[in-house]
């Protein structure tokens, strides 16, 4: 794996608060081209915070976010979309009323056409268009995240883990170039975050897709497995940075980490 | 969801797309076609005239139900944009002489607008909100706007009335429920496959993503402030052309025509017919014009018992119909459209239930 590449996406001294509460203090990142970037850190130490500001829910009170070599710190959410940055959430947002298909469907938004007239006819390059984007989501997105029995039912009907995978297969029909995911792993059994680091992976490597993702995750086992990178935040603060391996050996990671020792291996809700 | 029958399978997607995908279905809906076009030779003229009061309050209620049901938007003033369609329909062709379907389309693209001109706080405001400024839309519409300043054009006094004959389409004069009932017809069907097709392609789905999370809606892409608007605009074109097809079939248009009343009957028509389904407002404004015709018989029929009893008829007409509500609200709270939905998935995976 080539780490010298080039930068994708920088965030530069991010400041957030909340009130009173710091959520970030200056936190900057730079993911490379190419990788899996995870930010760990314990409960309430700003991951959700960071991610949320490079997706633009968020805007830091200081700080700016460069992605492709654009600042990006000012756009809207469907703006930063619109440059191929897109997201999964901790807690699962998917369109609960509508289904699995109708939902990856709407990930291809930006990649469709048609306009108001061209929809209420829908004859003609309409309906071509959504044969056309249903024969992309099938072949390239339902078969690869594995869901095709599940496709036509209702989204909040499903069991948990499903949801997450539904929501990973949402993201993944922006055709994105960054993927932010938050907390993938949560609430998953075992069988189910093997799955998951395994579609992770997938999309990083698979010549087709090559989706950088930056990863945020309780799970110190698949963080440390997958990861090119890690980044560790504590109180909305940095506190070390580099490989998996240099990062496990920081005497301050093993601290921040200390009191929370048994939390961290019981940490899969 | 609709289940297929048992025993249909699809081979391609664009069969999957289809509306009606059996030939059992594509065979009912002939039928339901050739119904509707005989109906009216076949009975009485006032069965027409309920007939067309009932395709106005689909009309009517196509927008609501795209704003609120589709689209999660809450509206409270949708009779304003119904009178400007209707009014401006009247001006198009008494002042400046256009024909019918060229004031129509006018008067529907004129309420499109205004009706974003009211939208635009849904950028910033929800719920509670929302409903204060789609009120004051009907309010700064109808009885100032319409009220004071529109109804003196022309000198025509307080409301418009067009003369038999004024309401032509090419060669075709539109002088009798009959043939308004026609008109009436083609609107309905237009507007409901329009919104179908919208709903089912790119920008319906925008709308009911927004309804069901905003938030995943914008890192998805969906500029919501656009598509906002955007269903702000068809819904206001939709009860444009409602509110032409009105002045079509009454021959005048007055502002007491456009009442809060109405636009809160409307939301009441939805309510029953189901939330979220275009089958919903059918169902609903059957449900709703005919039970108020069968109360407005019932009132006739005890006037030897209870002589103020017609005099009280509005009362009790409002009276029923929040009871409907409430009624439904409790016990049926996914509306007619759900309980029809359920009843023909019974029919179609029978023998196998499950
Ligand atoms: N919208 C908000 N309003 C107020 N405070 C917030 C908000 N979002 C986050 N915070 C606060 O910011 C801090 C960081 O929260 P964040 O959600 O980023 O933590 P996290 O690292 O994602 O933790 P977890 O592992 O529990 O998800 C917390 O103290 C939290 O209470
Ligand atoms: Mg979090």
């Amino acid at each position: 794996m080539d780490t010298s590449g080039e930068i994708l996406l920088e965030a530069v001294d991010l400041h957030m608060a909340f009130g009173g509460v710091h959520a970030l203090r200056g936190v900057s990142l730079r993911i490379r081209q190419g990788e899996i970037f995870s930010l760990i850190g314990p409960n309430g130490a700003g991951k959700t915070v960071c991610l949320n500001c490079i997706s633009g829910l968020y805007r830091p009170r200081s700080g700016r976010i460069v992605y492709a070599g654009e600042d990006i710190t000012r756009l809207r959410p469907h703006q930063r979309a619109a440059r191929g940055i897109a997201r999964t959430f901790q807690r699962i947002e998917l369109f609960g009323g509508m289904t699995v298909l109708d939902n990856i469907r709407l990930g291809r938004h930006l990649h469709m056409r048609s306009g108001l007239l061209a929809a209420a006819i829908y004859a003609g390059p309409s309906a071509r268009e959504e044969v056309a984007h249903r024969e992309f989501i099938e072949r390239e997105i339902i078969d690869l995240l594995e869901i095709t029995p599940i496709r036509h039912k209702i989204v909040e009907m499903l069991p948990y883990g499903l949801q997450k995978r539904v929501e990973l297969a949402r993201a993944l029909a922006l055709n994105p170039r960054l993927i932010l995911l938050d907390e993938p792993m949560a609430g998953l059994n075992l069988e189910e975050v093997e799955d998951m680091a395994r579609f992770i992976v997938d999309i990083n490597e698979e010549p087709r897709w090559r989706v950088n993702c930056l990863l945020a995750e309780h799970d110190m086992g698949v963080v440390m497995d997958l990861s090119h990178r890690v980044a560790v935040l504590n109180f909305g603060e940095k506190i070390a940075e580099g490989t998996p391996a240099e990062v496990q050996a920081t005497p301050e990671v093993i601290q921040a980490y200390l009191g929370e020792a048994e939390g961290l291996y019981a940490s899969r809700r | 969801m609709a289940y297929l029958p048992c025993g249909v399978y699809h081979e391609r997607y664009r069969q999957e797309h289809a509306w009606w995908q059996t030939r059992f279905v594509r065979a009912k809906m002939g039928l339901l076609a050739a119904l509707l076009l005989v109906f009216p030779l076949t009975t009485n003229p006032y069965l027409v005239s309920v007939a067309n009061i009932v395709g106005y309050t689909i009309l009517s209620a196509l927008g609501v139900q795209l704003l609120i049901g589709v689209c999660g938007q809450i509206t409270l003033g949708h009779a304003a944009f119904i009178a400007v369609g209707g009014y401006a329909t009247a001006i198009g062709m008494l002042q400046y002489g256009l024909p019918y379907p060229v004031s129509l389309l006018v008067g529907a693209v004129l309420a499109g607008l205004w009706s974003v001109l009211f939208g635009l706080p849904s950028a910033r405001v929800k719920g509670f909100y929302l409903i204060m400024t789609t009120m004051a839309a009907q309010f700064v519409t109808v009885d100032f706007i319409i009220t004071q300043y529109v109804s003196r054009i022309g000198g025509r006094g307080h409301y418009f009335s067009l003369p038999p004959g004024t309401v032509t389409i090419g060669p075709w004069v539109i002088d009798s429920d009959l043939k308004a009932y026609y008109l009436m017809i083609a609107l309905v069907v237009g507007s409901i496959a329009a919104l179908a097709n919208l709903l089912r392609t790119r920008v319906g789905r925008a709308w009911v993503a927004i309804r069901d999370n905003d938030i995943a809606a914008q890192t998805m892409g969906v500029n919501i402030v656009r598509y906002k608007l955007l269903a702000f605009f068809v819904a206001g074109v939709l009860g444009g052309i409602a509110g032409a097809f009105w002045i079509s079939s009454l021959y005048f248009v007055s502002p007491e025509h456009f009442t809060l009343g109405w636009s809160l009957w409307l939301v009441g028509v939805v309510l029953i017919g189901g939330i979220g389904s275009l089958q919903g407002v059918v169902f609903g404004s059957l449900f709703v014009t005919l039970t108020l015709e069968a109360l407005g018989f019932a009132v006739s029929g005890l006037r030897d018992l209870f002589p103020t009893l017609p005099d009280k008829f509005l009362y009790v007409k409002e009276g029923a119909f929040g009871l409907a509500i409430v009624f439904f609200l409790l016990y049926e709270p996914r509306g007619l459209a759900y309980r029809w939905q359920q009843m023909k998935n019974y029919f179609n995976l029978w023998p196998f239930a499950y």
